[in-house]
């Protein structure tokens, strides 16, 4: 079964992790992808943990199902080879500035293949005093739509939300919009998309903005988040755990708190607001009786924590590390990774793409590309000596 | 075609709360004609805060739509349902596995109605497995997945994002991923097919490089506040007006162009700062260099010299400020829209800008605001079909 994507040809001219994880995923789901280096390589081949005299781990996993060439894209040269490529292509995923090159601009690609469909990522968008800047500035963009405010400390250092986040909402907004704008090619013909981290990491946020609109009403869990202290879990003798009581009835609650031996907390100045409050660290006032619930938790394990509270209605999950999440059965039973073979390495551990198509399944067909290793081919499918 | 891409488009949207209706939302801004289908019962209450009745998600999760109230339980609307679904090319929803079957809208069951539906279910946790039948929101996949993993200030434990939707929006985006897939996939085959997705893979999905890194070496990522796990020099830096600076230099020419904006022009041939990995080795000693040097001016004065040499940098802009930003305003990505039960609200745009087909974001409707007007082009169909005695057209790409 092939995927949903196959037959169409997808040209990347894009590093880092927003244009590559975008090309990536089009792959996936079964696009021939041909992805075009610099000389110097993509500058994720030297990120992470394995970056010493070989290649990462990031970089491996974002660049499968691709073939790699290289060309020095800001001469004629390079910029002529690159237009040959992109011949017959119907997908361009590219980075503002990436090339400095008039004839790889998206505007003159575009009047010279029509039917082109162009993603340009840049950090804060097409429009606007910082229009199409390059797309790496992860933590900038972080900060500037202030995805770092509900992190960290009050008044403290700024806490980055995980590495990548931005380019990665940003990558999967873009994916939307490739696909339709491939639906409606026949009738629109092709067009630039402009995607950015800023913009994906500010709309992704829409229901906080929609709740800070009316300052009157703002108090609610998606709003207020912000004023409240750092939030980790709640604390078991054992680790972390996450607890979502939802609503109880008067009988469950005061049988929670017998069964936590936790009854000393009716007396609890606090125990009004605790009375009320659901867990989670989302009430209104869960920081502030989030060390009673902590105290009670001390003297059990977190399965002891889970059959306490699902026993009287409540939900708890565990705060797992990635190594629990994986070996998960959950997981395990969605078969959640797969193993990539790769020449040179072994087996490289990957996820699944994330979709189960009825029909057109996705698929990895291959692994990343090592800098250069199929520019002869390619360019002898294009008819182009090397 | 300034309608949007997906013009011509129809979606029964029989989602609920954030995950599924975020997706919907998606192909509306992108021209989809999408029904937001409902039980009469629905009021829009729900998470706070709530205005005139109706919640802070229903507005912010529900624009560009059509709404509808069908009772799936009711012969007569189960039958009105069908004779529309006739005329969608998408089917959407988010409830539990078994009940779809007790809803009559099961996949056997529509796409014997419709062979070119494409129907996509979201699940918390999958169609099989320990879990199945586990309630599943935004929160507890994020614990589930690990997505506080490296996440907090240094020597904090990894601490949790002080807030939600970013797992249901996201699994969302990965479903309208999959219905466009499937929507270009039709061009060719024109055939509908089913898509099945898990928050806990979706989830997951965007955590790809961080798992990728843990894959790799079995080592779980430790919190290290705005720094980096991977790149070097990458974080937050105390300038002279005692604001933070967020800066990345994460390839070899923002790195030289970063030593030449701090006036450390040595350290470009300093080995042990030669690459980004040496760099990452040597973190401490890199930050003790460049820490005294950003404290020497305002946040201002370095903006200015980092853009020179194109090294991004930015500080925390604050709500107050981003609702009128101009970056955030000319691009869209904020948008006032009125809205009948909040007024104007300031909210997401569009995260995309198609230069050939820019779509539209417009207002949540009410529940059952169209009822009127799609029931009419219902019975419209139904009265069309019976005139020419041939099935209604299902496939009009």
């Amino acid at each position: 079964m092939a995927g949903p994507l196959d037959g169409y040809k997808v040209v990347e001219l894009a590093e880092g992790i927003a244009g590559p994880y975008a090309a990536m995923e089009l792959g996936d789901a079964g696009a021939d992808v041909i992805k075009i280096e610099k000389p110097e390589g993509d500058r994720t081949r030297g990120w992470g943990s394995k970056a010493k005299g070989s290649v990462g781990a990031i970089f491996r996993t974002i660049n499968r199902n691709k073939r790699g060439i290289t060309a020095d894209v800001d001469s004629d040269e390079g910029a002529a080879q690159v237009r040959r490529v992109l011949e017959g292509a119907d997908v361009l995923i590219t980075d503002a500035g990436w090339s400095k090159h008039p004839d790889l601009q998206p505007e003159a690609l575009l009047q010279r293949n029509p039917n082109l469909v162009i993603v340009r990522f840049s950090l804060y968008g097409k429009e606007g005093p910082w229009a199409l800047q390059a797309p790496y500035g992860e933590l900038a963009a972080q900060m500037a739509s202030e995805t770092t405010t509900n992190l960290g400390v009050i008044t403290e250092a700024p806490v980055r939300i995980a590495d990548e986040v931005g380019q990665m909402f940003s990558a999967v907004n873009s994916v939307q919009a490739v696909c339709a704008a491939l639906y409606a090619r026949d009738a629109a013909g092709g067009q630039i998309i402009d995607m950015s981290l800023f913009g994906s990491l500010v709309v992704i946020r829409s229901t906080m903005w929609v709740g800070l609109s009316n300052p009157d009403f703002w108090w609610g869990f998606h709003v207020d988040a912000y004023t409240k202290p750092a939030h980790y879990g709640y604390k078991c003798s054992d680790g972390f755990v996450n607890v979502q009581l939802g609503r109880m009835s008067r009988e469950s609650r005061d049988q929670l708190y017998k069964d936590l031996n936790m009854e000393w907390v009716k007396s609890d100045p606090l125990f009004s607001l605790l009375d009320e409050d659901t867990a989670g660290g989302n009430g209104r006032y869960s920081h502030r009786v989030h060390h009673l619930w902590e105290k009670a938790f001390a003297a059990f394990t977190r399965d002891q924590v889970y059959d306490i509270v699902e026993r009287n209605g409540g939900n708890v999950f565990p705060k797992n590390t990635y190594e629990m999440f994986v070996n998960s059965p959950q997981a395990q039973s969605q078969e959640l990774l797969t193993t990539v073979p790769t020449p040179g390495t072994g087996d490289i551990k990957m996820m699944r793409p994330p979709w189960d198509f009825g029909d057109t399944e996705a698929s990895i067909r291959r692994p990343a590309p090592s800098l250069g290793e199929h520019t002869a081919e390619v360019l002898a499918e294009l008819g182009v000596r090397a | 075609m300034p309608q949007g891409p997906l013009s011509g488009i129809r979606v029964f949207d029989m989602t609920l709360a954030m995950v599924g209706p975020w997706g919907a939302m998606q192909l509306g801004g992108m021209g989809a004609d999408v029904i937001h289908i409902e039980q009469p019962t629905a009021t829009g209450a729900g998470v706070p805060p709530t205005i005139n009745g109706t919640s802070i998600g229903y507005i912010a999760w529900n624009m560009n739509k059509r709404g509808l109230t069908l009772d799936m339980k009711s012969p007569q609307d189960r039958a009105n349902a069908y004779e529309l679904l006739k005329t969608c090319d998408v089917f959407m929803m988010n409830m539990r596995p078994d009940v779809a079957g007790r809803l009559g809208v099961d996949y056997e069951t529509l796409s014997q109605i419709n062979p070119g539906i494409i129907y996509l279910t979201i699940t918390g946790w999958g169609q099989s497995g320990p879990m199945r039948d586990v309630p599943g929101a935004d929160p507890q996949v994020r614990f589930f997945t690990g997505f506080h993993q490296g996440v907090g200030a240094e020597g904090a434990p990894d601490e949790v994002y002080r807030r939600y939707t970013l797992f249901d929006a996201t699994t969302g985006n990965y479903g309208a991923q999959a219905i466009l897939m499937a929507l270009v996939a039709r061009k060719k085959s024109g055939k509908g097919q089913r898509i099945d997705l898990s928050m806990m893979r979706a989830g997951s999905a965007v955590q790809t490089p961080r798992i990728a890194e843990y894959l790799a070496t079995e080592q779980e990522p430790v919190p290290m506040g705005s720094q980096s796990q991977s790149t070097a020099p990458d974080r937050a830096y105390l300038a002279q007006d005692g604001r933070w600076l967020g800066l990345s230099a994460t390839s070899e020419a923002e790195w030289r162009g970063f030593c030449k904006a701090i006036q450390h022009p040595e350290l470009i041939d300093d080995a042990r700062f030669a690459t980004n990995a040496d760099r990452v080795d040597h973190r401490k000693e890199l930050d003790a260099i460049i820490e005294p040097a950003i404290a020497e001016y305002p946040v201002d004065y370095w903006r200015l010299e980092f853009d020179k040499v194109g090294v991004p940098s930015n500080i925390v802009i604050r709500w107050s400020e981003l609702r009128w930003h101009a970056q955030a305003m000319q691009n869209d990505y904020i948008v006032p829209i009125d809205t009948k039960a909040w007024g104007r609200v300031w909210t997401g745009g569009p995260p995309w800008q198609f230069s050939g087909t820019p779509g539209k974001w417009f207002s949540t409707p009410g529940i059952g605001e169209h009822n009127d007007e799609i029931i009419a082009e219902v019975q419209e169909l139904r009265a069309a079909a019976a005139r020419s005695n041939t099935p209604t057209p299902t496939e009009r790409a």
